[in-house]
């Protein structure tokens, strides 16, 4: 992770420095005196690049003088409309353009909570995932090591950095997971890695599949019963209301197949190398406990991760099985590809039942028809709750991580019928994500729920401002905050 | 459709119904049966009787006093008589005129094209209803009715075979609805390429029965600009030169289920006599595999003057509706433009069969339609159009691509994203009802077979936000 330093604005002797610049603002302050010290330079390179600080406008300058490598000015668009995400996107957008540099002093303007968040997103954006690489060159690797970032009030911008910190922490915590390739993160693995957490202060306990056979855990172990990696069952608790009353807990499950071959009914081969980031839900909920116990929220969290592999072989679950859920319900597996609501059946129940939570949010790389219904900009969400919905929507686009609300109801529930047990495990392509959503709600037993299908934002093809090309940790950030707004005291 | 009338005294009836609240008091001749068969009043159930007054059949409202619900159960299960009667003494007249309506509605049945009926058809044609206040009935009834018989003759028109209905014919049979005041207006592909619809031509020039647009305009009396409805009329699609797979490609002479429910609509308000203007643009094509079909490749030019790169030639609605939108605007400055459309897979993939896709540039337009679809049973669910959807579908060559290709794309999202393109400020809303413009199975108050969505969501939506004082 990025150093990151605050200090008082002081025009640096070397290195990258970036301005974010609104729309229409004349040079002041840094500005003033970087365009000072290099003769004008700045203002008439950034004049030359029609630069108006349109919002996700950029312009690099090279060698400027004054002993600066580079100035780069990144437009956030109207400065008063500028909110958080604002400053995060163009503080990414300045670290990308400055990664050959060792340090970047960055002036952000605006309050001292938007210079927290420009650092955010420097240093969100510098994420890489690089334990594999063994003969990269030096001078291919990025360089950019320290942040600086310069504002008046430094001390109010250094205090709000702390959790913001805590939140990146959680952010690649999660990204380091659903990057590692399955050979290497299988369940047991997934799970010592949590049993890690305990130093930021989360209780962890790990259920094999030994405990789970004993609960009666039919759905998730029928899933993982095809691989040679045994299944693990994750609790991860916050406990951050110590001597402040009693209530109840906010949960977050999370669907961790840590590869999905689609086990008998086997997936085309094409394209399924992705399938290794299929544990997205849980990769997301561990990262979002680290991100709460690291920032010390004021609130009691549960994290529940099923980890299991779904394999094709002689052992695994066949189609036309019949498994008997935790919950006591039966479900008829005609296609074992849809096999996270298999797990997620088992971890819902598992939580409301032990926990009696507040609410209930699941995430899951779920399915492919959330794709094709949504694309790869906003989550699908699912919810009983309108609520929880209206809050998930909400924190949604203050950071950036955007869901979109999708229909349940009776005409999608019934397509789960099955001729012989309780329901079955598909609906078919028709509304193939709300089927899905409607049988997670069978485990939910009432319990204010939300589902985030997030099979298009768990990974990205392509760099975005403050998530670069890979796993992108939906969700975190987004659940940080649902948390933060309205379930601290 | 059913003959429905009020009578003073039941009479010549094959059955007569009577609706039951849920455990509502039954009376003392029927009890014995409705307890033999456990009839409770209960929402979807029923139970036959034979009575010294004849046939008598116990019908459930349910806890929720479900009269629409009651009628489509009505006539699902008593399709085997040809005349009967509802007992409405315990109902209002609006209650009463519901329960018709839906009756009707269920009652449909295709026209078929046999040489002789099978001995074992439904039958049932008409509906006698004793009510009190039968003075009231007519009143309620009208505009319910209109509604009817418009989505009636929408499912029949979507119904067709595309040999029968060519785009041609589809115009020839807007006559229907030139008879009840409505001005009827066809521009012929002369007209068109005068004009420079450049899209709607490239789409139906592969075929031989050449495309058309028809518009009908109904002045209603209020001064105001009108409502418009743009429909896509692909009286059959085989997807052109990027043809379609044979499977179940015959579903695809109902790929004119929009402009059907557009001209249904325009229909359903000459019928009651609707005080609002309205006008439906429909272009009409079909898109043919041939020598001189369009190809994939090919840049259009679109009415509106901008260019489209045809990446498929199977995403050929969202062209004929850019042209029709871009008329409808330019040509009647609408206060606002409603599309329907049977436009994209992904969007059965996403709402499945319940729900038709709803896509918008103005929320409170989008409000109006939803809170409409609701009121009427013709659901629909908002979508996004994401700046990363409109991103997409930017070409290297021209304005636009009509498409992506590839797996599991949004391509919902990205012909709502193309078509908001044409719209430009006017508030707009697109409609994509594939999926829901036919039914596989009877349900509800949509027998087996074409529905036609739309029309029911379109006359209310006109009901309700521009004939009264509040109107946009």
């Amino acid at each position: 992770m990025l150093d990151v330093a605050f200090a008082k604005p002081t025009l640096p002797k070397a290195g990258a420095l970036a301005l974010l610049i609104g729309e229409g603002e004349q040079a002041s302050g840094l500005w003033a005196e970087a365009d000072a010290a290099t003769g004008g330079a700045v203002g008439r390179a950034l004049a030359a690049a029609r630069f108006t600080g349109k919002k996700g406008q950029t312009a690099t300058i090279l060698a400027p003088g004054a002993g600066l490598s580079r100035v780069i000015a990144v437009g956030i668009g109207k400065r008063a409309d500028a909110k958080a995400l604002a400053y995060e996107e163009a503080g990414g957008q300045a670290e990308a353009a400055a990664s050959g540099d060792a340090v970047l002093a960055i002036v952000p303007g605006g309050g001292a909570a938007d210079a927290a968040h420009a650092a955010l997103g420097a240093v969100l954006r510098g994420y890489r995932f690089d334990r594999y690489r063994t003969k990269e060159k030096a001078q291919d690797k990025p360089k950019l090591a320290k942040v600086v970032v310069n504002h008046d009030e430094q001390a109010a911008a250094r205090a709000a950095w702390s959790d913001l910190a805590a939140v990146a922490e959680g952010v690649f915590i999660t990204r380091d997971l659903v990057s590692e390739p399955a050979n290497v993160l299988n369940p047991a693995e997934f799970a010592k890695r949590c049993e890690g957490f305990e130093k930021y202060g989360l209780s962890v306990e790990v259920l094999g599949p030994k405990e789970m056979k004993k609960l009666g855990f039919g759905a998730l172990l029928g899933v993982a019963q095809g691989s040679a990696n045994e299944p693990r069952f994750v609790i991860l608790e916050w406990k951050g209301r110590k001597g402040r009353g009693k209530s109840k807990p906010v949960a977050f499950v999370g669907k961790g197949v840590t590869f999905d071959t689609g086990g008998i009914s086997i997936k085309p081969a094409g394209g399924m190398e992705e399938m290794k980031w299929d544990m997205g839900g849980a990769g997301t909920v561990a990262g979002l406990m680290v991100a709460l116990a690291g920032r010390k929220a004021k609130v009691d969290a549960v994290g529940i991760l099923g980890l299991v592999e779904n394999m094709p072989s002689g052992t695994a679950q066949r189609p036309g099985d019949v498994v008997t859920s935790y919950s006591g319900q039966t479900i008829e597996v005609l296609n074992t590809d849809a096999e996270g609501r298999l797990v997620l059946a088992d971890a819902l129940w598992y939580c409301q039942e032990k926990f009696a939570p507040r609410f209930m949010v699941d995430l899951a790389t779920l399915t492919g028809a959330i794709i094709v219904a949504l694309g790869h900009e906003h989550a699908g969400l699912f919810s009983n709750n309108d609520e929880l919905s209206q809050q998930l929507t909400a924190a949604g686009i203050e950071t950036g991580e955007k869901v979109w609300r999708m229909p349940l109801g009776d005409a999608y529930d019934k397509m789960l019928k099955s001729d012989i047990a309780d329901m079955k495990n598909i609906g078919g392509r028709p509304g193939g994500s709300i089927t899905a959503a409607q049988f997670i709600q069978r485990f939910v037993n009432d319990t204010p729920w939300a589902h985030l299908d997030i099979a298009g934002t768990a990974w990205t093809h392509k760099d975005g401002a403050i998530i670069p090309k890979g796993a992108s940790a939906f969700g975190v950030r987004l659940l940080d905050r649902l948390v933060a707004n309205h379930f601290e005291e | 459709m059913l003959t429905v009338g009020t009578v003073a005294r039941i009479e010549g009836a094959d059955a007569t119904v009577l609706p039951l609240a849920e455990d509502g008091a039954i009376p003392d001749n029927l009890r014995a049966a409705a307890d033999a068969a456990g009839f409770r009043g209960g929402a979807g159930t029923s139970c036959e009787a034979l009575t010294t007054e004849g046939r008598v059949v116990l019908v459930g409202l349910g806890a929720a006093g479900d009269v629409e619900g009651a009628g489509s159960h009505t006539a699902s299960t008593l399709s085997g008589y040809a005349r009967i009667a509802l007992d409405a003494r315990g109902l209002t007249a609006e209650r009463a005129a519901r329960f018709a309506a839906a009756c009707c509605l269920r009652a449909w049945r295709p026209a078929a094209i046999r040489k002789a009926e099978d001995a074992d058809a439904p039958r049932l044609a008409a509906l006698d209803i004793l009510l009190d206040g039968s003075a009231e009935f007519a009143g309620v009834w009208t505009p319910l009715e209109a509604a009817v018989r418009a989505t009636l003759w929408a499912r029949d028109m979507v119904t067709l075979p595309a040999n029968v209905l060519t785009p041609a014919s589809f115009a020839t049979r807007l006559e229907d609805i030139a008879a009840l005041g409505v001005k009827l207006k066809v521009l012929d592909t002369r007209d068109l390429r005068r004009k420079g619809f450049g899209a709607l031509l490239a789409v139906g020039q592969g075929s031989a029965n050449p495309p058309c647009l028809a518009v009908l305009r109904w002045r209603g009396t209020i001064e105001a600009p009108p409502v418009a409805f743009v429909g896509k009329g692909i009286t059959f699609d085989t997807g052109g030169i990027g043809i379609k797979p044979a499977n179940r490609m015959w579903e695809m002479r109902a790929d004119m289920a929009g402009a059907a429910a557009a001209a249904g609509a325009i229909m359903a308000l000459a019928l009651r006599r609707s005080p609002a203007p309205a006008v439906a643009v429909l272009p009409l094509a079909e898109n043919a595999t041939g020598g001189a079909s369009y190809r994939p490749g090919d840049v259009l030019r679109t009415l509106s003057g901008r260019t489209v790169e045809v990446v498929d030639t199977d995403a050929e609605g969202r062209l004929v509706l850019a042209d029709a939108i871009h008329h409808a605007i330019a040509r009647y400055k609408p206060q606002a433009v409603i599309d329907l459309a049977t436009l994209t897979g992904a969007i059965v993939t996403a709402l499945g069969h319940h729900r038709a896709g709803l896509f918008d540039n103005d929320a409170a337009l989008a409000a109006h339609v939803a809170a409409a679809g609701a009121s009427v049973g013709e659901d629909v669910w908002r979508m996004p159009i994401a700046d990363a959807h409109r991103e997409d579908i930017n070409s290297d060559i021209a304005d636009l691509r009509n498409c992506l290709t590839g797996r599991m794309l949004p391509d919902a999202c990205h012909a709502a994203a193309f078509l908001r393109e044409f719209a430009g400020d006017t508030p707009w809303a697109h409609l994509d009802i594939a999926g829901v413009e036919s039914r596989e199975e009877a349900d509800g108050l949509m027998p087996k077979g074409a529905t036609g969505f739309g029309v029911r969501l379109l006359d209310r939506l006109v009901a309700q936000r521009f004939e009264g004082p509040h109107r946009a």
